[in-house]
């Protein structure tokens, strides 16, 4: 037992002087997450920039493209007015999400109800804002079609009316307003209200958290990462020759491992422990949670080295290892719900992110964070992360004879 | 005391180590002497319990190292051929990692790193990291390591390969040291100087066997008193061969194309004649040498190689 804790404080003191090796395995998964946070969670929203070329000029145009400065569509949708030419030079680098050109004579076509074409060009390397330029579009010419159907008489006197040179005289002007209070009560029964009606109805609770959603997993990923990193040492033991002299002493390889482990996992629970500390702080983790989710932390981080070790001895090479362990801990991290959440997933992928050993674990470690983890599983899932490390570090210790040789 | 018999060691089918047996005594220095790759190391890690033999016994102070590892290794100092450190530790810090991995406690423990850190010179730099050291400072903290405990039997693999002169005289004197304090010293080299320097009884290992063992004085015997006469030059092989069985004791140790080697009495005095019928096969003799009856001589007689090739 004593050797035991004079491994685990030879290799803390090992872990505290490779402090920037540290602050890198940490730093990674916070600035990824940060990141994360910051594209998709933040407080601005992304803007569709819509160049529009008007050769018509008419007040149908001016409706058209005004409708997109109407209502939540005027914080998502940006209009500029451009020069045909300039509007496609632009499209061409990129420098908008749609380019609506109005052709000339569109607006007298629009009132005569004869066929009308407008062209709309969308940018090919964003996907979702042309996407709702295109529908916007449409949904305001469906509107302009049905409105020129409900008003078709007041319109076509309007057409006819502007026709000339000069302003329609006052009884023009007044039949027009007749015509349109006439179209509008023969329409009230089916339009007023609505015979559709929609309604929203907002989920009781918390606000979403963007950062709190994806806090756990965070932490997940940075244990994911020191796992990985501190596993290396094995090798850097057998290449210095550290490991062949522990060999040679009276003690138990197992002990030596055991010791390897122990510093790990305190480190990794040290990690935790401030990971956890900083939840808290920024997004109000309940404290309550805190011991049981630190402790899961703690057994994942050591379940994970222990895996981690065991592709480490089995590599031919200590190059070779580096890029097995590299090799898993990407693709793992990308699945295991870290990097995307399970939600935004393809189901199939997130079945598989699941099933992998960094996502099992941030399941768990999201119902023990909200409060409701629960307890059969949860017992189960110890013991699993525990008697997963052990077996390994039973087989990895009677391997490391034959291998440090 | 160390007591190996019969040693074999395969890997793979291929034999590193066989028939290897030879008893080294407490308060004295044991040498394996071989050129790289003769067994020396594969010996030393069977010895150590690092290497399970493939046959043969190894007992160390009486203990079975394989039926008793722990008790066998308890009694042993290990000073591998690489430096073995933590360079990310102090000194102090890796001797007393090793110290506890022998089962030294508290003030024992301390007191044997402070001493042990005299004794290699780095008592000022104790608290300083390995990977600040000089290669012979590493050197002499490896040495340190393996004597921490206070080991009856001690085990040295190459420790002055790639050394600088002073580190190897302060290396060399320790291992004396630790021999004149009763301990059973191994000690595995390729240098032959070292070896006839520093070890009173030798074998010398090639191709994993034992071809020679004994005092110094038994393998110097062994030689004769015979020199060992070195031609280098252009050579036929056969005639200087058939020509060099008309002098009257000379024994060709090797020949080849470029070089003969001749084992003469008094070389000195008979060097003119041996030249003359060297010459007289034809053969164009660059440089010549003579050198005085040697394990180095020995080992080319008994191989008909030099150590180092």
């Amino acid at each position: 037992m004593r050797f035991l804790l004079s491994a685990a404080r030879k290799d803390l003191l090992r872990i505290k002087n490779d402090w920037p090796a540290l602050l890198l395995w940490i730093g990674i998964p916070l600035m990824v997450g940060g990141l994360i946070v910051l594209v998709f969670g933040g407080d601005a929203a992304p803007q569709a920039k819509l160049l529009v070329a008007d050769n018509d000029g008419t007040l149908i145009g001016r409706l058209l493209t005004g409708g997109f400065q109407q209502g939540p569509l005027a914080d998502l949708v940006v209009v500029e007015p451009v020069e045909p030419a300039e509007g496609r030079r632009r499209m061409e680098d990129g420098d908008a999400s749609g380019l609506l050109i109005i052709p000339e004579g569109f607006g007298g076509a629009v009132l005569d109800g004869e066929p009308a074409a407008l062209e709309l060009v969308t940018n090919p390397s964003q996907t979702v804002l042309p996407e709702i330029l295109e529908e916007t579009l449409d949904i305001e010419l469906e509107a302009a079609e049905v409105i020129r159907r409900i008003f078709d008489d007041p319109i076509d006197r309007i057409a006819s009316g502007v026709v000339g040179d000069g302003l329609p005289a006052d009884t023009a002007v007044s039949t027009i307003a007749t015509a349109f209070n006439r179209s509008g009560e023969q329409a009230s029964p089916w339009l007023l209200p609505p015979a559709i009606e929609l309604e929203t109805v907002a989920g009781e609770g918390e606000e979403f958290d963007f950062g709190r959603a994806f806090f756990p997993g965070m932490l997940i990923l940075a244990i994911l990462f020191m796992a990985s990193g501190l596993s290396i040492d094995v090798w850097s033991e057998r290449r210095q020759g550290t490991l062949e002299r522990a060999l040679v002493a009276p003690r138990s390889p197992g002990l030596w491992l055991a010791g390897k482990w122990l510093a790990g996992s305190a480190a990794l629970a040290a990690v935790s422990a401030i990971g956890l500390a900083a939840g808290r702080w920024l997004f109000g983790i309940q404290a309550e949670n805190m011991p049981l989710a630190f402790l899961w932390l703690a057994l994942v981080g050591l379940a994970l080295l222990a895996l981690f070790t065991v592709v480490q001895v089995l590599a031919r090479s200590e190059r070779a290892a580096n890029v097995m362990v590299n090799a898993m801990t990407l693709p793992l991290a990308m699945l295991g719900g870290s990097f995307f959440p399970f939600e935004a997933m393809p189901e199939w992928m997130a079945s598989l992110g699941r099933l992998t050993p960094n996502g099992w674990a941030l399941l768990r470690l999201r119902a023990v964070m909200d409060g409701a983890p629960e307890p059969g599983i949860l017992a189960v899932s110890f013991a699993t992360a525990a008697g997963l490390a052990l077996a390994i570090g039973w087989l990895v210790s009677r391997r490391l004879r034959a291998w440090a040789a | 005391m160390i007591e190996v018999e019969t040693l074999r060691k395969e890997y793979d089918g291929l034999v590193a180590v066989d028939d290897v047996s030879f008893v080294a005594r407490p308060g004295g220095i044991f040498g394996l002497l071989g050129p790289n790759g003769a067994g020396k190391s594969t010996t030393i890690g069977c010895i150590s319990g690092l290497l399970s033999p493939t046959g043969g016994r190894v007992r160390v102070q009486g203990h079975d190292v394989a039926r008793e590892p722990r008790a066998a290794k308890a009694r042993m100092g290990v000073v591998p051929q690489e430096v073995a450190l933590y360079e990310d530790l102090a000194a102090e810090e890796n001797l007393r990692f090793w110290g506890e991995a022998y089962g030294l406690r508290s003030g024992r423990l301390a007191e044997r790193v402070r001493t042990v850190l005299e004794t290699v010179g780095l008592l000022d730099r104790a608290e300083d990291r390995v990977e600040t050291f000089s290669g012979g400072m590493k050197r002499r903290l490896n040495f340190g390591c393996g004597i921490v405990h206070e080991p009856e039997v001690l085990l040295l693999d190459e420790p002055t390969v790639g050394v600088d002169p002073q580190s190897r005289v302060r290396l060399l004197d320790l291992v004396r040291e630790q021999a004149a304090a009763g301990v059973c010293v191994l000690y595995t080299t390729h240098y032959m100087e070292e070896a006839e320097a520093l070890c009173d009884r030798l074998a010398i290992l090639d191709h994993g066997r034992i071809i020679a063992s004994g005092t110094l004085e038994e393998l110097r015997g062994s030689m004769g008193e015979r020199d060992l006469v070195r031609l280098a030059g252009t050579l036929d092989p056969a005639a200087v061969r058939e020509a060099v069985r008309s002098l009257a004791g000379v024994e060709v140790v090797a020949v080849g194309e470029d070089q003969v080697a001749l084992a003469v009495p008094e070389a000195s005095r008979r060097l003119p004649e041996i030249l003359n019928t060297v010459a007289g096969t034809g053969a164009a003799v660059r440089e010549t040498t003579v050198t005085r009856p040697s394990l180095e001589s020995l080992f080319i007689r008994l191989t008909g190689k030099e150590l180092r090739e």
